[in-house]
């Protein structure tokens, strides 16, 4: 997957315009990023990437690009 | 390993109960925004549930559908050998909520009766426990009765448990099969006490008895965790148990998972590749009621049941413990399903 593909993958979960997101876009400015949010990301990571994280790894992320750094992390992001 | 199967009981009736109030999440709800409510409920599954008033414990529920059961089978409270209470949320710290159904129910002081402290796993393991009572001789009736009041431990300022949780009991009636023909029953459990603190209620028990933050009498979840949990072990878990029970994937009518969350069941169901017409839903009228959820789902879940055999069912229980386990029975056409509201 490239990272355009990514960032819509992202946008599209999020309800977001793919145009309004980039890798420097924080949590903060996502407000549909939240803990429901992140249940919602976990269960795409799997579906999608089958790539299972955790509690820990998930509070880590803090940006779109921490998101794309795990995709990246396990080999799915070209 | 805690894989077995064991010579098949008969699940004589199965009665579900629910108090009385029935509450809709998303027109009573005034604690939060309608928007986060709406969002919650769509998420979650959770539209309506049913609340237990202050005066209605465990047992109350449980009882109910315990007396519905005897009355349907003509069983004589005499002839019960034993009662198994599975809850999490006992009427008192002790005496076990047991003796308080036994004394109900007005069962012989010849009948052994004991808790078992499980939450969402709590109906396969109390299956397990059953079947090798009534498999190793002398006993020949045994009542295992599953009941819940998590809407009484959940922080109502927490939307992630607030508007998740419903209250349930249940009883389920079990015989001695004399003549042995049927599918062996197989269970598979397991626990992993690592994850003791991703559901936890952290006041109240003997560690922590009298909490300075009131909020430690209520359960708290750490949703991450328990979805990673669930997603990693339960898909696993039913894989681990068709294989170790010879019985194919098609070969199970139904799958009755713990209605933990439509979200994730839904998710659990696209990970395991089962039909989604083969996992009953009860979550969106009941909430999550705890273990009780899944014999409530056998009653409630509309299974379609063929007068000429057997249903095979797969229960799959998980949550806190973190615990986990199956069981494979059969359910034939004469077993009578009932459901109670409990005023």
């Amino acid at each position: 997957m490239t990272q355009e593909e990514a960032l819509k993958w992202f946008a599209d979960l999020f309800g977001l315009p793919a145009s309004s997101i980039t890798p420097e876009t924080t949590r903060d400015k996502i407000l549909t990023w939240d803990s429901l949010g992140v249940l919602t990301l976990m269960a795409s990571l799997d579906e999608t990437f089958n790539i299972v994280t955790d509690d820990a790894s998930m509070r880590a992320m803090q940006s779109v690009g921490d998101v794309l750094n795990l995709l990246r992390k396990h080999g799915k992001l070209t | 390993m805690a894989i077995s199967t064991l010579p098949a009981c008969s699940v004589r009736a199965i009665c579900s109960s629910v108090p009385t109030r029935c509450f809709d999440n998303l027109t009573e709800t005034t604690a939060f925004d309608p928007k986060e409510v709406d969002k919650v409920v769509k998420m979650a599954g959770v539209r309506t549930r049913h609340i237990a008033p202050e005066t209605t414990c465990s047992s109350d529920l449980c009882v109910a559908a315990a007396k519905r059961v005897l009355d349907r089978l003509q069983w004589k409270p005499e002839s019960v050998d034993a009662l198994i209470f599975v809850t999490q949320s006992p009427d008192y710290l002790l005496p076990s909520t047991s003796c308080l159904a036994h004394r109900d129910l007005g069962l012989s002081d010849r009948c052994a009766a004991f808790d078992v402290g499980l939450g969402c796993s709590g109906y396969p393991y109390a299956l397990w426990l059953a079947t090798m009572m009534l498999s190793g001789g002398g006993l020949q009736r045994v009542l295992v009765l599953h009941g819940e009041t998590p809407t009484r431990f959940s922080d109502r300022s927490d939307r992630a448990v607030a508007l998740l949780f419903g209250d349930a009991g249940s009883a389920t009636a079990l015989e001695a099969s004399p003549d042995r023909t049927g599918l062996p029953w197989g269970f598979n459990l397991h626990t992993d006490g690592s994850g003791w603190r991703d559901l936890i209620i952290e006041g109240g028990g003997f560690r922590n008895r009298t909490p300075a933050d009131p909020r430690q009498l209520c359960v708290a979840m750490n949703g991450a965790n328990v979805f990673n949990f669930t997603i990693k072990r339960v898909p696993s878990l039913v894989e681990e148990s068709l294989l170790a029970f010879h019985s194919p994937a098609e070969s199970i009518d139904y799958f009755i998972l713990h209605q933990s969350n439509l979200f994730i069941m839904k998710h659990l169901a696209k990970k395991m590749q089962v039909p989604e017409t083969k996992i009953p839903y009860t979550i969106q009228r009941y909430g999550s009621t705890g273990g009780p959820s899944i014999p409530l789902t056998i009653t409630q879940g509309g299974l379609v049941r063929p007068a000429d055999r057997a249903l095979k069912l797969l229960l799959v229980g998980y949550g806190v413990g973190l615990s986990w386990g199956s069981a494979l029975i059969e359910l034939p056409p004469e077993t009578i399903l009932d459901h109670v509201e409990v005023g």
